[in-house]
C-alpha cells in the first residue's frame, strides 16, 4: 500500500502550513524519523518528520506553496512497491482527468451557438459574442470580474486561491467547486497565468538608470508576518500602554560579567549583560507579581511560575521563546538556556512548547547599539521591558561628574492592568538587583 | 403496521381522532351518505351518526362559516371541500376570518379547525378543477399548509392537523388517494407539524419538493443513480411552516438544490423556497437553483397536453443535470 503523508498540525492555532522546502525528492529512501520537509506555521518553521519509512514516489506540492490541514503532500512506495509504478498509478488518475477536461471545454465551445442555443441550459446572454462566434471559456468578464459559484468563492478565499488562476467547467466558464479543488490539487505543477504574463511582458521604456537598479518587488506576507502584524495591531489598539524609563549603572554588574567569565572560560561559558538583566528581571518578578500577570476581560491571571520570553529577531521576523522559572536558575543555566532558545529559533526547530507559556518578555537590543526604544505588549502579558546597551556615559557622582557605565532599560505596561506607581516600584526594583547584583542573593 | 391506501390512512387519521376527542366532527358535500366523493370518509356515518358526519349543500361559504364558528365556541370541525378549488367560493372565510382570528381578538379566540380536500392535476379534468391552492393559502399569515405524500404521512399528519388549535389547510393529492403503503395502527403515531423528511438519502443534490412530485422525484432519483448521481429527496411535507433547517442541511451536504412542484412557476412554492435558501446558505451553493414547475398557461383538458405541462422524471432529471453543469 503506498503511504499517503498530509499536513499534520504542528502548532495549536495553526490552519495550514507553507511548505518551505523539501529535504527530500522522488525516488529518495525515507527512513522514519528523516525530516521530509520543512513547513511554515503561523508561528515558525518546523520539521516535518515521518512515520513511517519507504520511497519517495510522489510530492503533491511545490516549495512555497500552501497547504491546509490534512491536505496530502507525498506518497511514499512501501517496501516491495515500485516507486514508479505507485507514482504511474496516482498521476494517471488525475492526468487523464485533467485531459478529459481540457478536451471537454474545446470540444463543447467547437459545437458552437447552435448546440448552446439548443440547450435549455440558462443563457446568461454571455455564450455568443457580436460575430456570433462562441465565446472562449473565460470566466473573466469584461468588467475584470470572475464568473464564479458562490461555493467556489468560499473554498478560495478560505485557501488564499486567486480565482484569476483557476480555469472555470461552469457554464460560460463560471469556476464551481471541482474546478478549485482540482486546481488545489495540481497547484505549483504548471507556471500559473499570472506569471507567465508578467514574464512574458516587455521593459517598460524608463528614462536609463545611473547604476544599478533594484526592482521593487512585491513579497507576499509569510504566516510569520502575519501573526506578527495582527498581534502588534491588537496590543496597539487594544492596550492603553504605559512607558517608564530608568538609567541603571551597571558597573558592578560590568565588574562581576568579567570576574565570572574569566572563572567560566574554562567551561568556555561566557556570560552576557543579558543574562544578567534577565535574572534580574525574572527576580524582580517574582517581588512584583502584578508584572508577572495576564489581563483577561473579567481577570488578572497571577502566573504562579516566572518564564521569561526572550525575543529573537530571524530573518524576517521575530519569535519569543520561553525560558521557564528563570527565577530558579542560576547564570549558567539561563545562559545556556537562552543559547538553546535562540539556536533553536535561528535554525526553526523549536517546538510548540518552547513557544508557550510565557509570563513576561524581555527584548534586548543592546547589541546594535541601540540605547533607549520602546516595545510592544507581547499580549495577553502585562509587561516587557526594552533593553538598551550597556555604554560609558557622564554621570554625575556625589556632585562630580564621572564615567560610568550606564544601561537605559523601559518597561512597556499595559495601563489597564499595571499602574504608573507600581511599574515604577518594579523598575526600582529591577535597578537596585542590577546596580547592587549581591541583593539578589538575599 | 398496516398496508392500506392513502384515502385508508385518511379516514383512519380521522377516525381514531373522533373516537379520542368527541368534539371532532365532519362536515361537508358528500361526506356521509355517499361516504366520500372520493370515499374518504367511508363508513363514518355509520360509526358516528349524523350529528357528527355532516352531509352540507354546496355552500362553501356557508358551511365552511359555520365550521369556523363552531371552532371558535369549541369544537374541532373538519371542513372538506369536494376538491380545493371550490375554496375558492369561502375564500374571504378562509383568508379574512380563519386566518386572522387569532391575532384580531388579541388571542381570545383561536379556530381549531383543518379545511381539507383533494386537489392537484388529476387527469383530464380541465382548467377549472386541476388547481395546486397551497401556494395561495401559504401566503397567508395564520394559516398552516399541509401536503402529504405517503399513506403513512397522511395518517400521522392529518392527526397533527385535527390536533392543532390552529386553522390547517390540509391537501391531499387526488392521484395518490389510491397509492398504498405502510400505515401505523398506533392511535398516538404522529407526524409533527413543520418537519421535512428525507424520502431518499444522496450527496450530489437535493431535490426539494412534496406532495406527488416527491413521487416523480424518487423515480427521477432512480434512474439518475443509474447515471452515477447521488440525488436526496427531501419531503417538505408542511408547507407552512417551513423546515428550513431540512433543508439547509441537505443543500449543505449537497451545495446544489431544485425544486419540484406541480404549482405554477410565477409566485410559487419553489419561488420562496429559493429565496430562503439563497439568502441563508448563499456561500454553499455550487450552481443557481433550479425549478421544476407545471407550465406557466391553464390546465389543458387533453391529456397528452396535460402531461406535457407537469413535472416529469425527464425533466427532474435534465434539471438536476443542469445544476450538475453536465
Amino acid at each position: 500500500m503506498p503511504i499517503e503523508v498530509t499536513m499534520a498540525k504542528l502548532s495549536p492555532t495553526m490552519e495550514s502550513g507553507q511548505l518551505v522546502k523539501w529535504n527530500v525528492k522522488v525516488g529518495d529512501a525515507v527512513k522514519e524519523g528523516d525530516v521530509l520537509a520543512e513547513i511554515q506555521t503561523d508561528k515558525a518553521v518546523m520539521p516535518m518528520e515521518a512515520f513511517d519509512e519507504g520511497t519517495v514516489a510522489l510530492l503533491d506540492v511545490q516549495e512555497g506553496d500552501d497547504v491546509a490541514l490534512g491536505q496530502r503532500v507525498l506518497v511514499m512506495a512501501s517496501k516491495g512497491e515500485d516507486p514508479a509504478q505507485v507514482a504511474e498509478k496516482l498521476k494517471g488518475g488525475s492526468a487523464s482527468k485533467a485531459e478529459a477536461k481540457k478536451e471537454a471545454v474545446p470540444a463543447g465551445a467547437g459545437a458552437g451557438a447552435g448546440a448552446q442555443g439548443a440547450s435549455s441550459a440558462p443563457d446568461y446572454g454571455h455564450s455568443t459574442d457580436s460575430n456570433g462566434q462562441h465565446a472562449e471559456a473565460e470566466p473573466r468578464e469584461p468588467g475584470g470580474r470572475v464568473r464564479s459559484s458562490p461555493l467556489a468563492r468560499k473554498i478560495a478565499a478560505s485557501e488564499g486561491i486567486d480565482l484569476g488562476q483557476v480555469e472555470g467547467s461552469g457554464p460560460n466558464g463560471r469556476i464551481v467547486r471541482r474546478d478549485v479543488e482540482e486546481f488545489l490539487q495540481h497547484r505549483g505543477a504548471a507556471p500559473s497565468k499570472g506569471k507567465e504574463a508578467a514574464a512574458a511582458a516587455p521593459a517598460p521604456a524608463m528614462p536609463v538608470a545611473r547604476g544599478p537598479v533594484r526592482e521593487t518587488q512585491r513579497v507576499p506576507h509569510t504566516r510569520m508576518r502575519k501573526t506578527i502584524a495582527a498581534r502588534m495591531l491588537q496590543a496597539k489598539q487594544t492596550a492603553p500602554e504605559i512607558h517608564v524609563t530608568s538609567d541603571i549603572r551597571m558597573d558592578r554588574i560590568v565588574a562581576l560579567r568579567e570576574q565570572l567569565n574569566a572563572q567560566l572560560s574554562k567551561q568556555k561559558i561566557k556570560l552576557s549583560v543579558g543574562d544578567f538583566v534577565t535574572k534580574a528581571v525574572a527576580m524582580a518578578l517574582r517581588k512584583h507579581p502584578d508584572l508577572n500577570a495576564s489581563y483577561e476581560e473579567d481577570a488578572m491571571v497571577l502566573h504562579g511560575d516566572v518564564n521569561i520570553g526572550i525575543a529573537v529577531a530571524l530573518d524576517g521576523g521575530l519569535i519569543v521563546p520561553v525560558l521557564p522559572n528563570a527565577d530558579q536558575l542560576g547564570l549558567v543555566e539561563i545562559r545556556q538556556g537562552t543559547l538553546a532558545l535562540a539556536e533553536a529559533a535561528r535554525t526553526n526547530t523549536l517546538n510548540p512548547k518552547q513557544m508557550m507559556g510565557g509570563t513576561f518578555t524581555i527584548s534586548n537590543l543592546g547589541m546594535y547599539g541601540v540605547k533607549q526604544f520602546d516595545a510592544i505588549l507581547n499580549m495577553p502579558e502585562v509587561g516587557i521591558l526594552a533593553v538598551g546597551t550597556t555604554e560609558a556615559r557622564p554621570v554625575v557622582e556625589n556632585g562630580q561628574l564621572v564615567v560610568g557605565q550606564v544601561m537605559t532599560v523601559t518597561l512597556t505596561a499595559d495601563h489597564r492592568a499595571v499602574d504608573g506607581a507600581t511599574a515604577a516600584e518594579f523598575m526600582r526594583t529591577l535597578k537596585a538587583f542590577l546596580e547592587e547584583p549581591a541583593a539578589m542573593l538575599l | 403496521m398496516a398496508v392500506m391506501q392513502y384515502r385508508e390512512a385518511l379516514n383512519l387519521a380521522m377516525t381514531e381522532e373522533m373516537e379520542r376527542d368527541d368534539r371532532v366532527f365532519l362536515m361537508g358535500e358528500e361526506v356521509a351518505e355517499y361516504n366520500g366523493a372520493y370515499k374518504v370518509s367511508q363508513g363514518m356515518l355509520d360509526r358516528f351518526g349524523d350529528r357528527r358526519i355532516i352531509d352540507t349543500p354546496i355552500s362553501e361559504n356557508g358551511f365552511a362559516g359555520i365550521g369556523i364558528g363552531a371552532a371558535m365556541v369549541g369544537l374541532r370541525p373538519i371542513v372538506e371541500f369536494m376538491t380545493f378549488s371550490f375554496s375558492y367560493v369561502a375564500f374571504d372565510q378562509l383568508v379574512n376570518n380563519a386566518a386572522n382570528m387569532r391575532y384580531m381578538s388579541g388571542g381570545q379566540f383561536s379556530v381549531p379547525i383543518v379545511f381539507r380536500g383533494n386537489s392537484g392535476i388529476a387527469g383530464n379534468l380541465g382548467a377549472t378543477h386541476s388547481h395546486r391552492p397551497e401556494a395561495l393559502y401559504a401566503h397567508f399569515p395564520g394559516l398552516k399548509v399541509m401536503m402529504p405524500s405517503t399513506p403513512s404521512d397522511a395518517k400521522g399528519m392529518l392527526k397533527a392537523a385535527i390536533r392543532d388549535d390552529d386553522p390547517v389547510i390540509f391537501i391531499e393529492h387526488e392521484n395518490l388517494l389510491g397509492d398504498k403503503g405502510e400505515v401505523s395502527e398506533d392511535p398516538d403515531f404522529v407526524v409533527p407539524i413543520g418537519k421535512a423528511d428525507v424520502k431518499r438519502e444522496g450527496s450530489d443534490v437535493t431535490i426539494i419538493t412534496y406532495s406527488r412530485s416527491v413521487i416523480t422525484s424518487l423515480k427521477a432519483a432512480e434512474k439518475l443513480e443509474e447515471e452515477g448521481i447521488s440525488a436526496e429527496v427531501l419531503d417538505m411535507r408542511t408547507i407552512r411552516p417551513l423546515d428550513l433547517d431540512a433543508i439547509l442541511n441537505s443543500v449543505t451536504k449537497t451545495h446544489r438544490a431544485i425544486i419540484v412542484e406541480e404549482n405554477w412557476p410565477y409566485c410559487g412554492i419553489g419561488a420562496g423556497v429559493a429565496d430562503r435558501i439563497y439568502r441563508a446558505a448563499f456561500d454553499e451553493l455550487d450552481a443557481p437553483i433550479q425549478r421544476v414547475t407545471a407550465k406557466d398557461a391553464p390546465l389543458p383538458y387533453n391529456r397528452r397536453l396535460e402531461l406535457d405541462m407537469l413535472p416529469s422524471v425527464e425533466r427532474v432529471v435534465e434539471a438536476v443535470n443542469q445544476v450538475l453543469y453536465r
